[in-house]
């Protein structure tokens, strides 16, 4: 036995010692009852602990979760069960009644009770409704470790110190306790002294069977999931495997290995497995049908103390002295592969080999079994699929890594078993070509390339090209194109190109399962609970949670194409535009863009966060509607005039600040002028209408100041306007007269001094003044600034917004990148330049150069055999397979494709007398030009021409033959069809010439089978009946207008007969019945009463159309009355004859008359040696006397 | 060592130019190749320049050089693109004379003088050949244009036993396979199919090869969606409609409009003065008949 790895640790906690675990069956939930008293809920997914319940008074060894209720249940060394809701976070009850340790508890799967174990002997059940203890079973002589309810029947299973393993019916119980509908008195009776027997005999819950074997005490104790099996866990080391039937139950084995006291045992929910723990510090799994020991795994110092499985996940759980740990036996990524981008090939969970259709979104049926091969219970990791072998090539890690080449059954009939394979070492192996695959094996660090009979071709040490250091890589997802690939490990992504250089790498805090890149390079991946997206640089997002882990196998459009865990091909639906969107973004295809905006409901803080992190403000304020963030947005790319709009809406003091700081930055002083009237900020105002130079609002604000008596606003404004007299009076209005005196006397208002001096009272000698200097000019603007917003900062507006406001056509939008592309252009041909200068600089080397390869010692052996070649066959051209068509068959078609025309024509000639070629030239080019393809075969010289065959699978020279277009399955569905509809619609001269058309092709044909012999008969008499029948009518159409025919007596005549004649060729029914219609009317309205007459009582006689009869019908009742023929016409209704094709007139059984040897026409004996008219290519005819 | 296979440098730029991917040819990055390989390197380009049409310009580029056998080949091979077969034939022959055991002029010297209808001297110079996979198809591809067929597969197995996998050799073996028929028309089926379905290696070339196979195969719709492909990627590349003409008038529906468009990009192709001197062919042959009645 080895300890393989195959186990998986997914998570691990730190605690005391465990003594009780119970899974949750929906949740990714675990609870664990700890030595120390403490219970802990855990999310084992993310690895958190979200609860802990601290009630009991000592250890806790017993827990369960119930199935549907957010209800769990405990038991401890206090005596108590507890009954918990893990939502209110609280205990509910308490049951109290055992009168020692409680070691097990568990909730039954369908009814309202608990089960519970004691070192009081006793096992309990309990009812958690109402709280109340129904069943106490006694029996046991020592502590009952555990004991649980029958998955399915009314069974109970206890173990116990005394060495027993104990089977109780319950099916008492469940009669008493199920709800009755109606009971009489007398069983009201009975049974409330069934209940007192209780006390005595325990008829609820009788033992059915004790279990003995184990030598010492028996620890824990299981049912099978499904089957009457019984596996137990005792103190002598060892794990039974019991069976029960309705009468009896019995040992069936044991399986040995622990060392130590085993502690606790279960079955697999799905697999013929049995796990157990022990104080040894193992795990063991075991096989339940052979009992041999599959996997083991050890920890170095914690004792197992017992061991969980999760009721529907490949998920187990063990508790030991430091804690729990969750782990999977295998690994559940379904091994799969994907070809052409059409077919998913996948390993089931049975170890079928299956695939999927991605188009029809259907899975095969089994393709081949693995079952046989390999380990059991080690599923295979990866797969390779070989189209042109039809075979797979799988991998495991069994023996160390190993793998198997496998053909798939050609029929693909069903689930058979793979028996002979190829097999061999390796960790990896790909196909790498159609007969070639790739071992990799890593102890040794080589690569082999084996061929299909699994010898080793080449082997080599992988060269190592580029080198890249990442940490724990599982997997690696090549994109689409082959350019990039993703390194998947535990919890980062790297995205690196094929060089090896790191694109981008992501981090992840909960685990990532797998990847998949999508066709226009981004890499969606999933994790536990969801699908993710990453670009190439590296941006992230989320694109749809999952309930279910699934592996990604490809993302085509909206779909995701997975795998569960089952190995179940599943689509998801998803939504790209959010990482359209951002790949559009950082291609900067902002055609792409917005297309999106416009389209898609893209909205959310995520993407505007995103947008204003990547620096496209101006983007983000599309998709906004809030106003604070529009204006913050608006602000940021400098859109003023949303930003005026939005700081209007909202009119807080704090934004008309920003916005002014901003207005100004962009010399917008009509907006700045704005936000401080709003702010009332009067000294900045003025200074900005002074430095805009609107005198006009200078003025209106110096009016303000003064309204508001704000003095030092209006000195300011005052100053500003240059308005001496206003800032005088003003001084004297605040009493400031030294101010006012010197402010006249400096502006030369002499008068102004003296009145101030009048005023206060003062002679100007009583002053000192100080010496004024000339006085300042009033500035004057030069331009009127404050007309328009000039200067104002360049717009920053992007050339998408322009886009998106619409004032721009799309054109533009190219305008930036072709700029970058034309500096781009430069850059190449300066390195071009470059590589040419260093070109030049190597051409000494030349020489050496041009002595490669000659020390390779397998070329001369090769070279030998050319000159032999080169010196036996260099006789110049062979005969193409084109000739041999010719030589391999005797049908002129084959002739004619191999280009051989004139012997074409000679076999037709001889075969049907054909001499008039000139109509057959398009069938000829036809066929020829169909058997020769071009395959471009090196540059500069021509194509190489090939040969189409008919004959596919042939390839004996003498045998094959060329490919004939428009062959009998083509002509009866195509042409012919085509031939009746324009019968139908009485386009006769197009019907002829399709008929014409078609005699001409089946000519020039291959028939391969009797069968088609005579379809093609078939399809020749038919072709030459309408042809005739048409050219009838057709003649008689060009006798001229009815009015022309009617005046002349010879051609009315000619035009009945024709007419009748019109309805001898042996058409399809209903397109006689428009031959007999057309004479029936024609003859009615000559007055021809007698042949209008046959013509409705053939019409009558061939059924068919509803209209047809019903005019037949009036014509016959019209013409009984006198059925006489007004022209006397050459058309005898009784006589039996064939019409002339030639002459268009009767041919009378019995005398002699020529026949087309091809078509089957008829002549008039006269016209021996001409051509036919109904294939056009007839000369000579066989002779029909009337002797035949 | 070999620069072209595995492990050589020029393993990718050869590939590409095989695969028909002669912009990548062109745009591949030859400025990290040791001394050694620069030389061929160009000549690489020059002659995916020259397969893209732009022979003039590489007559221009190699003028001064062509006392270099490499560009003095490459300039024969220009000439011989722009229609001058006799003149590029002649300057081979000399080269042949001076430099014939340079790979470079047995290669396009090969190529030249095929073009020229020249195909017992072409063997004669590509026979000089040490090892050259180049040369080997080419012999290969001429075997096959003299439908020696035979000859073709003896050289295709010489090759595969000392470069088993190579490209090269799947692609010569493919067009042989062709001509095979049966189980080989699946075989290149794979290869072709191979190198045009992989992003890496697809190309218009091996697009039109695929498409070849199926026909073959008769697989019509599919080889119709394949040609279909490949004019979306080029609408004038003769070989895709010529192709498709052929497909049309097997389904049998009319090819008319792509006869136009074949004669509006290549008046040229085979398949047109094929078809011309077959319509010729036939009006004699028609005539001796007509005569015949007539008399």
């Amino acid at each position: 036995m080895q300890a393989s790895s195959g186990m998986l640790t997914k998570f691990e906690s730190k605690s005391s010692r465990v003594k009780g675990i119970a899974f949750h069956s929906k949740r990714p939930w675990i609870l664990v009852s700890l030595h120390s008293s403490t219970i802990q809920l855990w999310d084992y997914r993310m690895g958190t602990l979200i609860d802990r319940f601290d009630e009991h008074d000592g250890p806790v060894r017993g827990i369960d979760f119930h199935k549907t209720q957010p209800l769990f249940v405990s038991g401890g060394d206090d005596y108590k069960i507890k009954v918990w809701s893990y939502k209110t976070r609280r205990c509910l009850f308490t049951l109290n009644g055992h009168l020692d340790y409680v070691r097990t508890v568990f909730f039954h799967h369908e009814l309202p009770w608990i089960i519970s174990s004691s070192d009081d002997q006793t096992i309990r059940i309990w009812n958690w409704q109402n709280r109340s203890l129904i069943c106490t079973m006694t029996g046991h002589n020592h502590y009952v470790m555990c004991a649980q309810f029958h998955p399915k029947d009314d069974l109970v299973v206890s173990a116990s110190l005394d060495q027993s393993v104990r089977v109780w019916d319950i099916s008492g119980l469940r009669k008493k306790h199920s709800a009755p509908t109606s009971m009489s008195f007398e069983d009201q009776v009975a049974r409330s002294n069934a209940q007192q027997t209780d006390m005595f005999g325990n008829t609820d819950a009788m033992v059915k069977f004790v279990l003995e074997g184990h030598d010492r005490g028996v620890n824990w104790v299981a049912f099978h999931p499904t089957a009457p099996h019984i596996v137990s866990a005792g103190d002598d080391r060892l794990v039974k495997l019991w069976r029960f039937s309705e009468t009896k139950a019995w040992e069936v084995d044991t399986c040995r290995g622990h060392f130590q006291n085993s502690s606790g045992c279960l079955f697999h929910p799905h697999q013929d497995l049995i796990l157990s723990c022990g104080e040894d510090k193992t795990i063991r799994v075991w096989d339940s049908q052979k009992r041999t020991a599959v996997q083991s795994f050890k920890r170095e110092n914690d004792r197992f103390w017992v061991i969980a499985a999760h009721p529907e996940i490949n998920l187990f759980a063990a508790g030991h002295d430091n804690g729990v740990m969750v782990f999977k036996l295998e690994r559940e990524r379904p091994a799969s592969t994907v070809h052409q981008n059409s077919l998913l090939f996948f390993i089931t969970k049975e170890k079928h080999v299956r695939s999927y259709d991605f188009q029809k979104n259907a899975e095969s049926p089994t393709l081949v079994s693995l079952k046989r091969l390999g380990s059991a219970w080690v599923p295979p990791r990866t797969l390779s699929y070989n189209p042109a072998e039809r075979s797979v090539l799988v991998t495991s890690p069994a023996e160390g890594g190993s793998y198997e080449l496998i053909n798939l059954p050609r029929d693909g009939s069903g689930a058979l078993d793979a028996t002979d394979s190829k097999r061999g070492q390796g960790n990896s192996a790909i196909f790498v070509a159609r007969n070639r695959f790739a071992v990799l094996n890593t102890s040794t660090q080589t690569v082999d390339i084996k061929d299909l009979s699994n010898n080793t071709a080449r082997s080599f040490k992988p060269p190592n090209i580029a080198e890249l250091a990442v940490n724990g890589v599982k997997y690696v997802v090549w994109s689409n194109d082959g350019l990039h690939a993703a390194l998947l490990s535990k919890h980062h992504i790297t995205i690196v190109t094929k060089g090896l250089e790191q694109v981008s790498i992501l981090h992840e805090t909960i685990r990532i399962k797998s990847a998949s890149w999508d066709d226009a390079g981004v890499l969606l991946y999933s994790t536990l609970n969801h699908i993710k997206y990453t670009l190439m640089n590296g941006d992230n997002g989320i694109v749809r949670t999952l309930d279910q882990t699934v592996y990604l196998v490809k993302v085509k459009g909206r779909n995701v194409y997975c795998l569960d865990r089952s190995a179940k091909p599943k689509v998801l639906h998803i939504d790209p535009t959010e990482y359209r969107f951002k790949l559009s973004l950082v291609k900067r295809n902002y055609e792409e863009m917005l297309h999106i905006i416009r389209t898609s409901s893209l909205v959310g803080q995520s993407i505007i966060s995103y947008l204003q992190k990547k620096g496209y403000p101006e983007i983000a304020l599309q998709f906004v509607q809030d106003p604070s963030t529009r204006f913050e947005l608006a602000i940021e790319c400098g859109n003023l005039d949303v930003a005026v709009e939005m700081a209007k809406e909202l009119d807080r003091p704090k934004l008309w600040t920003r916005l002014g700081t901003e207005a100004l930055a962009h010399g917008n002083h009509q907006v700045v002028e704005m936000a401080y009237q709003k702010l009332k900020q009067f000294d900045k105002l003025s200074f900005l209408y002074l430095s805009t130079g609107d005198h006009s609002k200078l003025a209106r604000m110096a009016k303000i100041a003064e309204h508001r008596g704000d003095f030092t606003a209006r000195f300011q404004n005052a100053l500003f306007l240059s308005e001496v007299e206003d800032r005088i009076q003003m001084f004297k209005e605040v009493d400031l007269y030294p101010l006012a005196y010197m402010t006249a006397k400096a502006h030369g208002l002499e008068d102004e001094c003296q009145s101030i001096l009048e005023a206060t009272g003062v002679t100007e000698d009583q002053l000192t003044l100080p010496k004024f200097g000339a006085s300042l000019p009033t500035p004057k603007p030069i331009v009127p600034t404050f007309k328009a917003n000039w200067p104002t900062k360049a717009a920053s507006q992007s050339f998408f917004e322009k886009a998106l406001a619409g004032q721009l056509e799309g054109m533009t939008l190219e305008e930036e990148p072709a700029t970058t592309n034309g500096v781009e252009d430069g850059d190449l041909v300066e390195g071009d330049a470059a590589n040419k200068n260093s070109a030049m600089e190597v051409d000494d080397d030349d020489d050496d150069a041009a002595g490669w390869d000659l020390g390779d010692d397998i070329v001369p052996e090769a070279d030998g055999d050319f000159v032999n070649v080169e010196s036996t066959d260099t006789s110049g051209a062979g005969s193409s397979e084109a000739d041999l068509w010719a030589r391999n068959s005797p049908i002129a078609a084959d002739h004619i494709a191999a280009g051989s025309f004139e012997s074409a024509m000679n076999l037709l000639n001889r075969q049907v007398g054909a001499v008039n070629f000139a109509p057959l030239k398009p069938r000829f080019m036809e066929i020829y030009s169909a058997t020769r393809t071009y395959v471009p075969a090196s540059a500069s010289l021509p194509p190489l021409v090939n040969y189409v065959r008919r004959t596919l699978d042939e390839t004996d020279p003498r045998k094959v033959l060329p490919i004939i277009p428009r062959d009998l399955e083509n002509l009866a569905p195509n042409d012919l069809q085509q031939g009746y509809d324009a019968m139908r619609s009485n386009r006769l001269e197009d019907g002829a010439r399709i008929f014409r058309g078609i005699l001409h092709a089946i000519l020039a044909n291959a028939v391969s089978s009797e069968n088609e012999v005579s379809e093609a008969k078939k399809l020749i008499t038919s072709a030459s009946e309408y042809t005739v029948a048409m050219s009838i009518e057709l003649a008689r159409r060009a006798l001229g207008t009815p009015d022309v025919v009617n005046g002349n007596p010879d051609l009315l005549k000619r035009s009945l007969e024709l007419s009748a004649y019109f309805t001898i060729p042996k058409i399809e029914v209903p397109h006689r019945q428009l031959a007999l219609l057309n004479a029936m009317n024609l003859a009615f309205r000559s007055r021809n009463l007698s042949s209008a007459l046959s013509f409705a009582n053939r019409i009558l006689a061939n059924g068919g159309a509803a209209r047809i009869l019903e005019s037949a019908k009036k014509m016959k009742a019209q013409c009984e009355r006198n059925p006489h023929d007004a022209v006397e016409i050459e058309y005898d209704q009784f006589a039996e004859f064939d019409v002339c094709a030639a002459s268009h007139t009767p041919i009378y059984s019995g005398t002699a008359y020529e026949e087309c040897a091809f078509d089957g026409s008829k002549y008039h004996s006269k016209y021996k040696g001409t051509v036919c008219v109904v294939c056009q290519n007839l000369l000579s005819f066989s002779g029909r006397g009337p002797e035949e | 060592m070999d620069p072209y296979s595995a492990e050589g440098e020029l393993i990718n730029i050869h590939n590409h130019f095989h695969q028909g991917q002669f912009q990548e040819v062109i745009d591949f990055d030859t400025s990290s190749l040791s001394s050694e390989n620069e030389v061929p390197a160009r000549v690489l380009i020059q002659r995916a320049r020259i397969a893209l049409g732009q022979a003039k310009d590489v007559l221009a580029d190699v003028k001064g050089e062509t006392s270099e056998p490499e560009f003095a080949a490459v300039a024969a091979l220009a000439q011989s693109a722009l229609g001058q077969v006799d003149v590029a034939a002649q300057a081979i022959e000399k080269l042949a004379q001076s430099a014939g055991d340079n790979q470079t002029v047995q290669v396009l010297g090969g190529i030249v003088l095929q073009a020229a209808g020249k195909s017992d001297e072409a063997l004669a110079l590509l026979s000089k050949h040490s090892g050259s996979l180049d040369a080997t198809a080419l012999i290969t591809q001429i075997h096959l244009q003299q439908n020696r067929a035979d000859l073709a597969v003896k050289e295709v197995a010489a090759a595969r036993r000392w470069a088993q996998d190579s490209l090269l050799v799947n692609l010569a073996e493919s067009w042989v396979g062709l001509r095979m028929g049966g189980e080989k028309y699946q075989q290149a089926f794979y290869v072709f199919e191979e190198l045009a379905q992989a992003p890496a290696t697809s190309s218009i070339v091996t697009l039109v090869s695929q498409a070849v196979c199926e026909l073959h195969l008769g697989r019509v719709e599919e080889a119709q969606t394949a040609l279909e492909q490949a004019l979306q990627k080029q609408p004038d590349y003769a070989d895709a409609i010529a192709n498709l003409l052929v497909l049309t008038v097997i389904t049998g529906k009319d090819p008319a409009e792509l006869t136009s468009s074949l004669k509006k990009t290549a008046p040229q192709h085979p398949l047109l003065t094929d078809l011309e001197e077959k319509s010729d062919l036939f009006d004699k042959a028609a005539s001796k008949f007509s005569a015949k009645a007539a008399a």
